[in-house]
């Protein structure tokens, strides 16, 4: 149930916040559903392909949708032990991917893209994995289980633990969903060659292969957040993604992006907390006591 | 045994025959030695593996050394397997990979001779259990492989980077004979079998030492990026894919006879891995020889190899069975996928200077149009060496994650600890291994070519060429699907050190995605084939903003690319900026030139040159060049000699 509602809302969530942006500069902004308008015109249009690039660039976009939607079933269907670091590790062979394509190109506007891409993301998967692997230690389950309900603990700590995972998690949706601070979506112009730029020359099918990819990779780490505070009712997940929603466009209408150099207080932060989460963990173990 | 000694011959005289035979028919024969020793040792190999079995015999070398034992245990057989595998894809690879030499009329009997005669001495590695007998396959390996090495010995690079490989590897030899010595001391015998459990933890530290410069450990492995550019491919592939894997070889072999290790010396190994997996891969993305690139990545591999390995000894040390068996498979596997990849990465990468005739890959791009083979298995070589999903390198690197969360288990503070910023490391090393090689393989085959070396090539490499590398993907590709079938090559290696069940039913559950993965992509594949069907998909230009009159110069480099992530790690390499401003109006000539030094090059391997320069130079006086002195240095020494015996006899 959950999988599909995960397969079917990417694009909600996406007009969603684009929504809720025009209201807060005081426009009535388009549809809640124009992304999924988007989506359909674009698969029906043929493509334009840049004549430097090779087979990669065609099969790219595929293969980065793919990999988002095999983490999907990762995330809400299935668990086993060490089900994350496939997750994790399938979300990179996506990005792997979408790397070369726009490589590929010969473009130098899109190998900046790619080149910052690859830079600020890398600090995200340390991040996750010294989070999950310590909440895994407190749980005693290695896999995503290990996050679910964390924060309807009685403990005091094991609360204030789940608070800073879903913070944690939270700065990586913007990282990973290319959102500001990190990057500006609105834009591909030189301030902020990341995640747009890096899609500059795909059309057609494959754009909104891409575009479909990004907003379900943000979704599911959404979703993870919405694991955490409460996994019991969908309505409360559903909520919960609403909330998360709100307050990336709230984040992007009253604050701006980062400087490029830096990004790597704002990833250091992340890897940051994390280890607070690591500290709070060895402390419950200890049994509370200092 | 019987099969293995007649290898062993069929490599031998296969060799020898090199010496005398006509150019066209060398590597015909060498080939044909080759498959025929591989298919003589796959049968005892086979059985051993299967039955956890022990051959033994003394084999011919009894008149040579006294009690020369021969044993071929699982350990040894997982090596052998590797050996004579990896080696038999060298030989077809060498055959077009030599053929233009063979045209400028190079002679490469003695070369071909080498080849098989590293071959056997790494088959002799594994097998002897003597300490004598070790030590002289130990050596040979060394020398054959130098002399392989400086192939192209014209240039100067190649003979000092022969030498600098040469005298390391003497040094790690030195610790060898120290740790055999001692080992003989306290038991009184050259067979290995009579160390069992008498390893003290001091002899583990030197032979670990002696053994880690063979496999290129930080910081002794300064000797590994500086041989590998030079040597052909066919050797770099082996020294590369093989040759390393015998470093680790003898440390399994010396914890085997350990026992029970201690939770320090664990911790050490530990820490020793995570430090060579995070500077190998690190210096690997700093590099723009792709070679040199490719020896870094190595050094991550093997780091990631005792990051396994440390793993089972810290689950030894600790009593965690789960935690251990996890570790010592993850360690086993990765030594298998890593010969796999990255034999396939070194012929991807030689078949690139074959055609392009440079190493700089700033000086490629666009390689992908002429070479459309090698560019598909260079690009399936980067995501199985950078561990992702559905390659084989993956599932080595799960293991080893499990490993480290399963320590959980024990409930022990500091182990959490160090588990969890183990977890963390490995990850930030997965991710780097990413940018590593998307830049490699982006700058080196997509884009528009960025210099006339790059424009001239105008095809492939011949397809018998591709064929080992086609089959080493395949390999890689098979492993991550069905591991939980090929765990069971390394499964009885791994029940030498702890008798508990293999993690079977969780990779059968890895096998299910990494095949769904595959069927998620083909039918991805094929929707987008379908939507597209009947609809205009038109090639126009890369699209410049605007701009009119693009060049292949404005591209990203691999400089550039790595540039903004290497920026944030500035503390860990020692960057050399030459640039020269322009300072007027007008555009003038203009250079910007960069180096990245190796920290641990740097800080310690080279005062420990100057030092050593230093104290030898005091000494210059004793070679003098006059016959006259040597002779009396003679006569000295056997005066000596003859004094300490008889006053030892007194």
């Amino acid at each position: 149930m959950m999988f599909l509602i995960v397969l079917i809302l990417p694009f909600f969530f996406i007009g969603l916040i684009n929504k809720m942006k025009a209201i807060y500069v005081g426009k009535q902004g388009a549809s809640i559903f124009q992304p999924y308008y988007d989506f359909f015109k674009l698969i029906k249009k043929g493509e334009v392909i840049s004549d430097t690039s090779s087979f990669v660039f065609q099969i790219a976009p595929s293969i980065n949708l793919a990999c988002t939607i095999i983490a999907a079933v990762l995330l809400t269907l299935f668990h086993f032990e060490g089900d994350f670091i496939l997750f994790s590790y399938v979300l990179a062979l996506g990005k792997f991917f979408s790397v070369i394509a726009a490589m590929d190109t010969g473009s130098s506007f899109e190998g900046m893209g790619a080149s910052r891409e690859v830079s600020y993301t890398s600090f995200v998967e340390p991040a996750f994995f010294i989070i999950i692997g310590s909440l895994a230690a407190l749980s005693g389950h290695y896999s995503f289980l290990s996050i679910f309900g964390l924060l309807q603990s009685k403990n005091e700590i094991v609360m204030l633990i789940a608070i800073l995972a879903v913070f944690a998690i939270f700065m990586m949706i913007l990282i990973e969903g290319s959102r500001v601070p990190i990057d500006d979506p609105k834009t591909h112009l030189e301030l902020t060659m990341i995640h747009e730029v890096m899609v500059l020359d795909n059309s057609g099918v494959d754009l909104a292969f891409i575009h479909y990819a990004s907003a379900l990779k943000m979704l599911l780490f959404s979703a993870l957040i919405a694991a955490i505070i409460c996994p019991q009712y969908l309505w409360a997940s559903l909520l919960v993604i609403l909330f998360i929603a709100f307050l990336i466009a709230t984040i992007e209408s009253i604050g701006a992006r980062i400087r490029l150099t830096h990004i790597i207080e704002y990833t250091f932060t992340m890897i940051a907390v994390a280890l607070i989460v690591m500290a709070l963990v060895l402390l419950i173990m200890h049994g509370g006591r200092f | 045994m019987t099969l293995i000694t007649s290898a062993i011959w069929v490599y031998t005289i296969g060799g020898i025959l090199q010496l005398f035979l006509k150019e066209e028919n060398k590597c015909n024969l060498l080939i044909i030695t080759n498959f025929v020793a591989a298919a003589l040792l796959a049968m005892p190999v086979m059985f051993v593996l299967a039955n956890n079995a022990v051959v033994e015999s003394s084999l011919w070398m009894g008149m040579l050394v006294k009690n020369a034992i021969f044993r071929l245990d699982s350990l040894s057989a997982f090596f052998i397997l590797i050996i004579a595998g990896i080696g038999f894809l060298g030989t077809i690879y060498s055959k077009s990979y030599l053929a233009p030499y063979i045209e400028k009329g190079k002679k490469i009997g003695s070369h071909l001779f080498l080849f098989n005669l590293f071959i056997v001495s790494m088959i002799l590695v594994t097998l002897s259990q003597n300490i004598i007998f070790f030590l002289i396959s130990w050596e040979l390996m060394s020398f054959s492989s130098f002399l392989l090495m400086i192939f192209e010995n014209e240039e100067k690079e190649v003979r000092q980077s022969g030498i600098n490989y040469l005298i390391t590897m003497h040094v790690g030899v030195m610790f060898l004979t120290v740790g055999f010595i001692l080992m003989y001391l306290k038991t009184g015998s050259l067979d290995f079998a009579s160390f069992n459990g008498k390893i003290s933890e001091l002899v583990f530290a030197i032979m670990f030492i002696g053994f880690g410069i063979k496999a290129g450990i930080v910081p002794l492995h300064s000797w590994l990026p500086k041989a590998h550019p030079v040597a052909p491919t066919h050797i770099s592939a082996l020294m590369s894919g093989v040759m390393i894997k015998t470093g680790i070889y003898g440390i399994l072999r010396m914890l085997f006879y350990t026992g029970r290790p201690t939770i320090t010396i664990s911790y050490c190994v530990l820490i020793i891995g995570l430090l060579s997996a995070f500077f190998g891969i690190l210096y690997a993305v700093a590099q723009r020889n792709y070679k040199k690139m490719l020896a870094y990545s190595s050094i991550e591999n093997i780091g990631i190899i005792i990051t396994g390995l440390a793993v089972g000894m810290l689950g030894l040390a600790y009593g965690n069975y789960v935690m251990c068996v996890l570790g010592f498979l993850g360690c086993f596997m990765h030594i298998l996928n890593h010969s796999i990849f990255k034999t396939l990465m070194f012929f991807t990468a030689g078949s690139v200077y074959t055609q392009a005739h440079t190493k700089d890959m700033e000086k490629l791009g666009g390689l992908v149009h002429p070479m459309k083979g090698t560019a598909l298995a260079f690009l399936l070589g980067s995501i199985a060496i950078s561990a992702l999903p559905p390659f084989n390198g993956f599932i080595s690197e799960f293991l080893i994650y499990l490993g480290f969360l399963n320590s959980f288990s024990s409930h022990n503070y500091f182990l959490f600890t160090v588990m969890v910023a183990a977890i963390g490391i490995l990850a930030f090393v997965g991710a780097m291994a990413l940018i590593a090689f998307t830049n490699a393989f982006s700058i080196i085959f997509l884009g528009s070519p960025r210099t006339e070396k790059a424009e001239h090539v105008e095809n492939d490499v011949p397809s018998v060429m591709l064929l080992p590398i086609y089959v080493l993907a395949f390999c890689a590709l098979v492993i991550g699907l069905f591991p939980q079938m090929f765990v069971n090559i390394a499964a009885f290696p791994v029940l030498n050190y702890v008798n508990v069940i293999m993690p079977h039913k969780l990779l059968a559950v890895i096998s299910t995605f990494n095949i769904s993965l595959f069927v998620v992509i083909a039918a991805v594949l094929g929707l987008r084939a379908l939507l597209l069907k009947n609809k205009k998909v038109e090639k126009r230009e890369t699209w410049g903003c605007g701009y009119q009159f693009p060049s292949a110069k404005i591209q990203y480099s691999a400089n550039s690319f790595t540039r903004p992530f290497l920026g944030f790690l500035t503390p860990f390499f020692i960057r050399e900026l030459h640039f020269t401003q322009i300072k007027e109006l007008f555009p003038q000539k203009t250079s910007f030139k960069s180096r990245i030094f190796d920290l641990f090059e740097y800080y310690i391997v080279k005062p420990i040159v100057i030092v050593d320069e230093f104290i030898i130079s005091k000494f210059y006086w004793i070679q003098s060049g006059h016959t006259q002195k040597y002779l009396i240095y003679g006569v000295v020494f056997l005066v000596l000699a003859i004094a300490l015996l008889i006053g030892g006899k007194i």
